[in-house]
């Protein structure tokens, strides 16, 4: 009976010990996470003299008035804040919206049906995955070019219909969680293929449609290489884009102006974490699961 | 009439194949063959369109390849790109799976881990150049973050300087990489992790299994095809480590930081743009890469799935002859 | 939820086809960026010290209304802003012509590669007049790209007359010259000057003069010995530092080699550029600096007299006082930190730094308007050409700098506050002529960054020199090839 209690008691007391050790784990690395947001706070609240003399100070001498310098200088340094959300919202989420929607679909037809080529094309997507994209930049920038397709945004957004990656992470996961049982039963109940694939196997597909749809975002919004040389017109350019003007003026770049247009651009994106974020952070119950 | 379906079947398997054919044919495949075929020529110098096989100007085909090959820095960068790496990936999925443990279990009712795993992927969103410069502040010498602190805690022994010596730079580089990723290669554990049954835990539950053998008996089993895609990405992603090293150190501290994408790059645009060396180095990487891809997948492959395709094949052919 | 993915792809599809349709006509005149600049006068009528209009046409990416177009690539939009300016002072030009504008960042080679592939393409988006910063001016003068820039003299500039009527500057037209011909000349001019502390003048050798102080550091006689043997230990006696660091010095010694890196395809260290290693090495070994890099935080702290020792000088152009030193001097008055504290005098060995030049394509369409643009930037002596506007502070920089023409700078007058009110412009036209750019190739920025290294690694010991040196070898022969 006492040895009982006394099982039980150490029990309880290494569970306290548990939570004790993930509560200061996960503090410590919350912190850690905050820093480079902080720093990008407070250091739009600086002026450029302020950053120089230290980059990592929380404070300012005189915060308001120099942020309201700030943003002066990005606007007038052609760093219009709306058209470079308007840009990068369009490109970010339509180019979101084509790399998880067709990466679902070709990793359905790899994983649901059985072609003759089906081994010989996953094995392509992987294949494609490795290629550096150094590799692949600057003879995409040489093609674009000769077809006078720069500062069109469409060529930002349509290659993300083939993405290895997410195809790759799709193919994994439905391997997982798909049942053929599932479609077979739609099938019997005369439901035509396409249809089982938007009305039964993206809704089954939700956390990794979430997890990707924020990755693939991220990815696009912070993609500052090919928008830099693609997009030279200025009503065109992207946030990051705009970000990189800043350094301007020769010799004399404003650093306070360009914390501020890093953090203008980083802002949209954790609204966008923070709504998608829920689907992975409550987890979504899934439908057909295979245990 | 099974047949036919079968056949019916396969014809959507191409049919929704299509988009990504079509838009990876258009956009990659094009770059990519023109960089395969540039490793065999000539072709060097800014504004040059002219080239010519090596061979038809007397120098052997794989000239370039060998050229990368023999290269000290070439070396010296593959090395600095796997050490970085390995340093880097170990806590990053240590700490991954460690934190999916903790925020996936039903047993210890950990508070706020809902915030938690949104604050741990954040250092993701904000760019790599950003991060790099950063932390190339917090590490200033002889004035940064870091150093304030040494000289506080010890004045006498003066700033160290972080930034010109070899092990400091190739640690710090794999911190901000880890720093970047770890909350990204956690949260793909634990979209593995939610897709998996709650009745499988409930089994395990009451068969009595501790929280650290369902950890490992059941849960690493089950995300083990998430696992291999965290482990393959990353490896892809370490190989063509960039963006961190360019800007936190580039070629400096002999070349501490210096990996194999800095090396590719460092050919073609760094003053004698040696575009052909550049695609041939850029091929090799691409066959190392895929070489020990395909390792992987061979060790980590699904042994009951490539059984019962086997299995498939035999009874499909065993029905053709039949029929 | 089929409803809601239909109708999220159909918004996708359209917003996507929108872009592209939007986007075709880049070559008409943007009229419709109404959206954009909606908001921004409203912002700029908060800012007194520029003028309405320069902020607004800051707004469009085109100047002028003319029928022939101009395509002009620019990495800042500081030559864009000049553009405007001469339209506004010649409206006819703008009549006659419209200017494109193209600004691509430097960050990550974006620049030189995009301009490179419209150079090689060619046709009616090609550039018909391009910039280039010191750092890649020599890719474009006389390296890889130099075929396509035009002489000055094909543009229809009499352009001997011209340089001899502006005095340029020396080494501008060594750093655009291609086999003697000019393709390329600049508007400011670099040529740098030692900035000294008047009080630690005053303190360890008893006089601020910059007479005096130019025979006490050897100025002009092309060497550092002076400096670093005599001047530097007389500093550390009294606990100053000679230099901020290494950096400061390599520049100088960089500029002021008599041979390139690459001599006939082969690698050629130049005495002065290898005595650099040894500077480094002393500097560091004696205490003679704080150690800073150079745009380190540490750097700033010594402009504002606040590092471990106080710093006697700095060495650069004017641009380092106006936009470096004076903001970072911790006050904006005599008396607070180092303001008004510092003088100029001609520097040991001399050197330039930076600067941007201008060039015109050969293919282009619009020779007389290109040149009429061009000469205005580089040749203009008058009191509307663009060097007077530059010099005098009348472009808005809020600084007075140095430019090319030595007429001009003649006609300027260049009494700081901030450096106890000298006139600085003596000392830094007397820079511009020590100046030198017969040591340039295309390949220094890489090479520089690999030498500077090489003595970082010696100086702090973990290198011995012969390894120093063969690092670099192996460095430069596996990335450039020589």
């Amino acid at each position: 009976m006492s040895d009982n209690t006394v099982k039980m008691s150490s029990i309880r007391r290494n569970e306290i010990i548990l939570k004790v050790v993930i509560y200061i784990v996960s503090i410590i690395f919350s912190i850690m996470t905050l820093f480079p947001f902080v720093i990008m706070f407070a250091n739009s609240f600086k002026s450029t003299v302020e950053v120089q003399q230290s980059t990592l100070a929380l404070w300012s001498a005189h915060p308001f008035a120099n942020l309201a310098k700030n943003w002066h200088v990005i606007n007038s340094k052609d760093f219009h804040p709306f058209t470079g959300l308007l840009n990068s919202f369009i490109i970010s989420t339509c180019s979101t919206i084509l790399n998880v929607y067709f990466s679902s679909l070709t990793a359905y037809a790899i994983t649901a049906y059985e072609w003759k080529l089906r081994d010989a094309f996953s094995g392509m997507i992987i294949a494609v995955m490795m290629i550096p994209t150094t590799v692949t930049t600057i003879g995409f920038y040489q093609m674009v070019y000769k077809l006078g397709l720069t500062n069109n945004l469409s060529m930002l957004i349509i290659p993300s219909i083939a993405a290895p990656m997410t195809v790759f992470f799709m193919r994994q996961y439905l391997q997982a969680n798909l049942a053929m049982e599932i479609v077979q039963s739609a099938r019997i109940d005369g439901a035509g293929e396409f249809r089982i694939f938007n009305q039964i196997v993206v809704p089954l597909m939700k956390p990794a449609i979430a997890t990707q749809a924020i990755f693939a975002y991220v990815g696009s919004w912070n993609n500052l290489f090919m928008p830099l040389i693609l997009l030279t017109d200025k009503t065109k350019k992207t946030l990051p884009v705009m970000v990189s003007l800043l350094n301007g003026d020769i010799y004399k770049t404003e650093y306070g102006a360009i914390y501020l247009g890093l953090f203008i651009t980083v802002l949209p994106l954790i609204v966008v974490y923070a709504f998608l974020s829920k689907y992975i952070v409550e987890g979504v119950a899934l439908g057909g699961v295979k245990s | 009439m099974r047949n036919k379906k079968i056949v019916d079947y396969a014809k959507f398997g191409y049919l929704f194949s299509i988009p990504f054919i079509l838009s990876f044919c258009i956009f990659t495949l094009y770059p990519v063959i023109y960089t395969f075929v540039i490793g065999f020529t000539n072709l060097k110098g800014a504004g040059n369109t002219e080239w010519q096989f090596l061979p038809s100007v007397g120098k052997n085909l794989f000239q370039n390849f060998i050229d990368v090959l023999t290269s000290k820095t070439f070396h010296k960068a593959f090395r600095n790109t796997w050490i970085i790496w390995i340093i880097n990936f170990i806590p990053q999925l240590g700490f991954a799976l460690l934190f999916t443990a903790w925020f996936t279990d039903k047993r210890t009712k950990v508070k706020g881990t809902g915030l938690f795993k949104i604050l741990f992927y954040m250092p993701n969103i904000i760019t790599a150049a950003t991060m790099a410069i950063l932390f190339n502040k917090l590490f200033g010498y002889p004035k940064g973050a870091i150093n304030d602190i040494i000289i506080l805690l010890n004045p006498a022994k003066g700033a160290y300087n972080f930034n010109a010596h070899e092990w400091p730079v190739k640690l710090i580089i794999a911190f901000v990489q880890f720093f970047q990723w770890y909350g990204n290669t956690m949260v793909y554990l634990i979209a593995g992790v939610i897709g998996i049954s709650p009745e499988v835990f409930e089994a395990a539950e009451i068969d009595g299994a501790n929280r650290v053998q369902t950890f490992f008996k059941i849960t690493i089993p089950c995300i083990r095809q998430i696992m291999l895609f965290t482990l393959v990405t990353s490896l892809i992603g370490g190989l063509n480590m960039f963006d961190i090293p360019q800007l936190y150190i580039g070629t400096d501290a002999n070349n501490a930081g210096l990996t194999t994408n800095m090396y590719i790059r460092n050919q073609a645009f760094s003053g004698s743009y040696m575009y052909n060396r550049s695609a041939a180095a850029s091929v090799i990487l691409f066959i190392i890469i895929v070489a020990l891809s395909s390792i992987l997948f061979y060790i980590l492959r699904d042994k009951d799935e490539a059984k019962l395709k086997k299995l498939k094949k035999q009874e499909l052919r065993a029905a053709k002859k039949g029929f | 939820m089929k409803k809601v993915i239909a109708s999220v792809l159909s918004v996708a599809m359209v917003a996507a086809i929108a872009a592209g349709c939007t986007t075709q006509p880049t070559d008409a005149p943007v009229s419709t960026t109404g959206d954009n600049g909606e908001t921004d006068p409203v912002e700029t009528e908060t800012s007194a010290d520029e003028t309405e209009e320069t902020t607004t046409e800051k707004q469009t990416a085109t100047y002028g209304t003319g029928a022939e177009h101009i395509n002009l690539w620019s990495f800042t939009n500081e030559i864009p802003n000049m553009v405007g300016q001469y339209i506004k002072q010649n409206p006819e030009f703008g009549e006659k012509y419209t200017v494109d504008c193209t600004i691509i960042a430097t960050d990550g080679g974006a620049y030189q590669q995009a301009l490179d592939a419209a150079l090689v393409a060619g046709g009616d988006t090609a550039p018909d007049m391009y910039a280039a910063e010191a750092a890649f001016i020599l890719k474009y003068s006389q390296g890889d790209m130099a075929k396509f820039a035009s002489t000055y003299k094909d543009l229809g500039i009499d352009v001997d007359a011209k340089i001899k009527d502006a005095d340029i500057a020396g080494y501008t037209i060594e750093v655009g010259s291609r086999d003697g011909e000019v393709v390329a000349l600049g508007y400011q001019a670099t040529g740098c000057a030692m900035i000294y502390s008047s009080s630690i003048a005053l303190d360890v050798f008893g006089t601020d003069d910059p007479a005096e102080i130019e025979k006490i550091v050897g100025a002009g006689t092309g060497s550092w010995d002076t400096y670093l043997n005599e001047v530097a230990p007389k500093l550390k006696e009294k606990g100053y530092a000679a230099v901020s660091g290494a950096g400061d010095i390599w520049n100088a010694c960089e500029k002021s080699a008599d041979t390139p890196w690459i001599v006939n395809g082969e690698l050629n260290i130049d005495p002065k550029r290898d005595a650099y290693l040894d500077i480094a090495k002393t500097l560091k070994d004696n205490g003679y600096s704080n150690d800073a890099a150079g745009w380190s935080e540490a750097w700033f702290a010594d402009m504002k007299g606040e590092g471990p020792q106080k710093v006697f000088a700095f060495f650069g152009p004017a641009w380092l006082i106006n936009y470096t030193l004076y903001p970072n001097c911790g006050g904006t008055q005599a008396g607070e930190g180092t303001y008004g504290d510092w003088r100029v005098c001609a520097p040991p060995v001399g050197f330039f730094w930076g600067g941007t030049w201008v060039l015109g394509n050969k293919d282009t369409d619009n020779k007389e308007g290109v040149a009429e643009l061009i000469e205005w930037i580089t040749l203009d002596t008058s009191e509307t050409g663009l060097q007077y506007l530059w010099a005098n502070d009348l472009m808005g920089n809020g600084a007075k700098d140095t430019v090319a023409s030595a007429t001009v700078m003649a006609k300027s007058n260049g009494t700081l506050d901030f450096c106890g009110g000298q006139d600085i412009f003596p000392a830094f036209i007397a820079g511009n002529s020590y100046a030198s750019a017969k040591a340039m190739t295309q390949y220094d920025e890489t090479i520089n960054r690999y030498w500077t290294d090489a003595a970082n690694q010696y100086a702090e010991g973990n290198l011995d020199r012969d390894a120093a040196v063969d690092a670099f070898k192996t460095n430069v022969a596996d990335n450039l090839s020589f």
